[in-house]
C-alpha cells in the first residue's frame, strides 16, 4: 500500500513538484561564484523537500484529500508515503545540484565535496527540519496551513527589521539572524566529529518521529 | 453467515457548530437501492461522509457488510464505490493517469471494465481532468467507482450535472447492477423523479434527524396527500399527519395512511396518491409534523 500511495503521489503530483525547476536556474549562476555550490545543493534539498511537503496543501486546494480518504488505505499511510516522498524529492534534487557542479563548463565547485559527509548530514538535517515542521501543519490545515506557516516567518522578519529600524535595535536582529547563522556553522563544524554527529542524528531522528506521529494523529482526525 | 445488511447505522451522532446529526439509524437490504432524501442542509452529506468514515462519528455504530466502518476500514472501503457530489481529481492530469494511480489501490480493479465503461461514456481518456465538462466529470468519476467490482455503491447527488439522457441511462445501468450482480446501492439526491424510479428504500431526514425509512411501496402506496377544507383535515387522526399546508382552495395535508383517511373524509376531500415531491415539500414545510 505505501507503494501504491507514493506512485501516486509521484504520478498525480509530477506537476507540482516541477515548480522546483525555477531554483535550478539561479543553481546553475551561483556555480560560477566561489563559496556558493556548497550551500546552494544544501538549500536546493532543502527547498526541494519543502515543496514535496506541500503536496497536500495542492490536494486539498484540489479537494482531492476526500478522494484519497476514500480509498482502501489508512490516512497513516499516506502519511507515511508523504515523508518518504519528501526525503526522495529532497535528496534527487541534491543529486541534480551535484551533476551540475560535475558538467556545468563554468562551475567551480567540485561535484566530489558534496559528497563529503558533512554538508550531508547538515542537507539531511536541514530538510529533515523543513519536513518535520512543516508536514504536520499541512496535513491539518493544508493550503491554508502553509500560507500561515510561511507568512507568519515573513511577518516575525518584517516586524524584527522594522522593530530595528524604529527602535534603533538594529543589533537586535543582527543578534537573531547572526545566532541562526552562527548555529548553522557550528552545527556544520561539529559534524566532522563522532559526538556530535550521533546528537544530530538522534535529536533530528527524534524531531521526525515525533513530526509523524502528530501528523498521523492529525490526519486521522482531520474532518474531510 | 452472509450479513442481511449491505448498510447499518445505529445511533449516529455528530455534532458540527449549528448543525447536528441526532441519532441516525437506517439500514440497506442486500441487493437494495437506497435513496437518501430531504432538503439542503438537512444532513445527507454528512451521513454519507460518516459511512465514509471522511468525518469522525462522535456516537453510535455504522457496519457495511457487517463490518465496522473504522476498524474494517480497508476491507468495507475496498467494496465501496464511492461518488462524491463534487468529484475531487487532480485538474493537470490525464484520464488515464488518474486511472493508473488509483486503480492500483483496489485489489479487484478491472482495466477492462474501466475501458468499458469509458467508451460508453464517451470520455477521453488523454485529455486533462480540468478539461472535461460537468457532466463528463461525473461520468468519470462514476467510471472510476464502477470499475472495482464493489459491493455497495454510495453516491452523493450522483445525477446533478447530468443530461436527462444520460441520468435515465444511469438509472438503468444502477437497476441492472442490482439485478444481474447484487449489488447494493446508496444514493442521494434532489431529484425525486430519480428515486421513484429505482429506490427500493427511502429515507428522509431533517434537520439531522431521520424522519422515516420506508420502502418505496410502502410510501408511495400508504401514503397520501388530503385536499380539502381546513375543517375536514382537522378530522383526520393527528397521529397519521406528516405534513400541511395552505393553499388557495383549502389545506393539503400529507398522511401515513391512505385508506384510513379516506375512511375518515369520505367525499368532502380530495384523497390523492402522493409523489416523493410532495413528501419533500409538505415535510420539509413550516407546518410539517414529527413521524
Amino acid at each position: 500500500m505505501l507503494r501504491n500511495a507514493l506512485r501516486k503521489d509521484l504520478l498525480l503530483n509530477a506537476r507540482h513538484l516541477w515548480g522546483i525547476l525555477p531554483w535550478f536556474v539561479w543553481v546553475a549562476y551561483a556555480m560560477s561564484e566561489p563559496d556558493a555550490g556548497r550551500i546552494t545543493a544544501v538549500g536546493a534539498a532543502f527547498v526541494g523537500a519543502l515543496m514535496a511537503t506541500t503536496i497536500a496543501a495542492r490536494e486539498d486546494k484540489l479537494r482531492t484529500s476526500a478522494t484519497l480518504a476514500s480509498l482502501p488505505v489508512r490516512r497513516r499511510t499516506l502519511v507515511q508515503a508523504r515523508y518518504v516522498v519528501s526525503y526522495v524529492v529532497g535528496a534527487v534534487t541534491y543529486l541534480v545540484v551535484a551533476a551540475m557542479a560535475a558538467v556545468l563548463p563554468w562551475s567551480v565547485q567540485r561535484a566530489a565535496e558534496l559528497f563529503e559527509v558533512k554538508t550531508l548530514l547538515l542537507t539531511a538535517t536541514l530538510a529533515s527540519t523543513a519536513i518535520a515542521l512543516l508536514m504536520p501543519v499541512v496535513l491539518r490545515f493544508g493550503l491554508l496551513g502553509v500560507l500561515v506557516f510561511l507568512g507568519a516567518f515573513q511577518v516575525v522578519g518584517v516586524v524584527l527589521f522594522v522593530a530595528a529600524d524604529f527602535f534603533a535595535a538594529r543589533s537586535g536582529a543582527r543578534l537573531f539572524f547572526g545566532t541562526i547563522e552562527r548555529g548553522v556553522v557550528a552545527l556544520y563544524s561539529g559534524l566532522g566529529q563522532a559526538g556530535p554527529i550521533v546528537e544530530t542524528a538522534l535529536i533530528v531522528s527524534l524531531s521526525v518521529w515525533l513530526s509523524f506521529r502528530l501528523s498521523v494523529f492529525l490526519a486521522e482526525r482531520r474532518d474531510l | 453467515m452472509t450479513p442481511e445488511y449491505a448498510l447499518e447505522l445505529r445511533g449516529v451522532r455528530k455534532t458540527y457548530r449549528g448543525f447536528a446529526l441526532k441519532d441516525v439509524s437506517f439500514t440497506l437490504p442486500r441487493g437494495h437501492i437506497g435513496g437518501l432524501i430531504g432538503p439542503n442542509g438537512s444532513g445527507k452529506t454528512t451521513i454519507i461522509k460518516l459511512i465514509m468514515n471522511l468525518i469522525r462519528r462522535e456516537a453510535g455504530e455504522i457496519r457495511v457488510f457487517g463490518l465496522d466502518n473504522r476498524e474494517a476500514e480497508i476491507e468495507v472501503k475496498s467494496r465501496i464505490g464511492f461518488v462524491y457530489d463534487v468529484p475531487g481529481f487532480w485538474d493537470d492530469q490525464s484520464l488515464d493517469s488518474q486511472r493508473r494511480a488509483l486503480g492500483a489501490f483496489y485489489p479487484r480493479w478491472s482495466d477492462d471494465t474501466f475501458h468499458r465503461l469509458a467508451r460508453e461514456f464517451a470520455l477521453p481518456l488523454d485529455k486533462k481532468y480540468k478539461a472535461l465538462s460537468h457532466g463528463a466529470k461525473s461520468k468519470f468519476a462514476l467510471a472510476m467507482a464502477l470499475s472495482h467490482g464493489a459491493d455497495l455503491l454510495i453516491m452523493d447527488e450522483p445525477t446533478a450535472g447530468l443530461d436527462p439522457v444520460f441520468r435515465r441511462e444511469l438509472l438503468k445501468r444502477l437497476s441492472a447492477l442490482l439485478q444481474d450482480e447484487g449489488k447494493s446501492i446508496l444514493f442521494s439526491t434532489h431529484i425525486t423523479s430519480d428515486l421513484e424510479r429505482v429506490a427500493d428504500v427511502i429515507t428522509f431526514i431533517r434537520s439531522g434527524e431521520i424522519v422515516f425509512s420506508l420502502t418505496r411501496d410502502d410510501l408511495l402506496d400508504g401514503w397520501a396527500i388530503v385536499r380539502g377544507e381546513e375543517q375536514v383535515i382537522r378530522e383526520l387522526d393527528p397521529r397519521l399527519l406528516r405534513g400541511m399546508r395552505h393553499r388557495a382552495f383549502g389545506v393539503e395535508a400529507l398522511v401515513s395512511d391512505g385508506g384510513a383517511a379516506r375512511r375518515v373524509v369520505g367525499s368532502r376531500a380530495v384523497v390523492d396518491r402522493v409523489t416523493l415531491d410532495e413528501v419533500m415539500v409538505l415535510m420539509a414545510g413550516d407546518h410539517a409534523h414529527a413521524a
